[in-house]
């Protein structure tokens, strides 16, 4: 007969196992959002490397569980407004107003990380979750943005970052006074 | 949390308070095993420690051969620890743990027989497979009855009716529809229950 301490350990290993497994599939549609922003996206390497880096974080949230597992789903959600509005913006390329003419896809960045940023603090203040939790979510929600800003080059991630810093302040804010003892 | 936990061992002697301790330790387990399914590795220990000698009894009682029994309680402690993730919290854990179990030592049980058989050695103790089918047998049958206890009282006259293959107040498609239906509710109220078809 095994040892206990040995079946303990095979038992373990089915369960991390099994995880995994869960895991990968429960995120595997999310691979459709990658395939999809790969194929509209001007610089479809860079949006499928974020997009590849996206699906290893969630993999890994959701395989660990607990808070994090939580995180996931909002991140992505919350992510989804910069790519869009990025993809969209892409294909505008600018807007002229009078004689002046703008490329929106930096601002469309910054915009839509401050709408993810103002998205994530909510879900982070609501669920009165801890720092593990925000930076999850923080995690999932730029990388699914910079799926879109990264067609825009290093300027529109670092619009969508401090987009989403941005966004973020107001719930950090309230997180911060709620957190204070009386 | 942690701690708290004194499964109470083969050989003890059941006290006045024992019932209310059993619920109280079934309370902890569900709440490990549901810490365990959100990702609580911290629980994993705690409930191997709770679950690995019930299992081993019951593959014992269910195998009556210990090497037998060894086997089929490291495969349900790998299934149990393998499903950890998708334990219903709405039930009882330590039902659902050895329902796995007693379904693992089914399958060596069936697979001892078809060994048997193929070695033609049964001749050495006819009686003692029958006494094991009969086991299992009974084991099994308690649980289609438990399962059969949570469908709806037209559901069970139609499965008994066509179990004993009586007449029926209904009879062709829709006889055939409803039998379907309540077989079909059936099923789902074993798997919920055992999480097994």
């Amino acid at each position: 007969m095994d040892s206990t301490d040995r079946i303990e350990r095979r038992a373990r290993v089915r369960y991390e196992a099994t995880r995994v497994r869960r895991a990968l599939i429960g995120f595997a549609p999310v691979l459709l959002v990658v395939a999809i922003a790969g194929l509209v996206a001007k610089r479809p390497s860079a949006t499928v490397a974020f997009g590849i880096a996206m699906f290893s974080v969630g993999v890994v949230l959701l395989w660990y569980g607990r808070d994090l597992k939580r995180a996931v789903l909002p991140g992505v959600a919350a992510g989804l407004v910069p790519l869009v509005l990025v993809l969209c913006a892409n294909h505008v390329r600018h807007v002229c107003m009078g004689d002046n003419c703008m490329t929106v896809c930096i601002p469309a960045c910054t915009v839509g990380g401050i709408v993810a940023g103002l998205a994530v603090a909510s879900v982070g203040v609501r669920h009165r979750s801890g720092p593990s939790f925000w930076f999850a979510v923080s995690a999932v929600a730029l990388l699914t943005g910079a799926m879109g800003c990264a067609s825009v080059g290093y300027a529109g991630i670092a619009g969508l970052a401090l987009g989403f810093g941005a966004g973020m302040v107001p719930g950090l804010v309230r997180k911060f006074l709620a957190d204070r003892p009386a | 949390m942690n701690g708290a936990v004194a499964w109470q061992t083969p050989g003890s002697v059941a006290s006045p308070g024992s019932a209310e301790m059993d619920t109280n330790q079934d309370t902890t387990l569900d709440a490990l095993v549901a810490r365990l399914a959100d990702g609580d590795r911290s629980a994993f220990t705690l409930v191997f420690k709770i679950l690995w000698s019930p299992t081993l009894r019951l593959c014992m009682s269910m195998l009556k051969h210990e090497a037998d029994a060894a086997d089929a309680a490291q495969q349900a402690m790998e299934k149990i620890f393998a499903r950890a993730s998708d334990y219903d919290r709405a039930r009882p854990a330590m039902p659902w743990a050895l329902a796995i179990a007693a379904w693992e030592c089914r399958t060596i049980a069936r697979k001892r027989h078809r060994r048997r058989e193929a070695s033609k050695d049964t001749a050495a103790d006819p009686s003692f497979d029958g006494a094991e089918d009969e086991l299992v047998q009974r084991d099994l049958t308690r649980a289609a009855l438990e399962a059969l206890g949570q469908l709806s009282e037209s559901d069970r006259e139609t499965l008994v009716a066509t179990f004993w293959d009586e007449a029926a107040s209904v009879s062709g498609a829709t006889l055939r529809k409803r039998r379907e239906r309540a077989l079909d509710r059936l099923r789902g109220a074993f798997r919920r229950l055992y999480g097994l078809d």
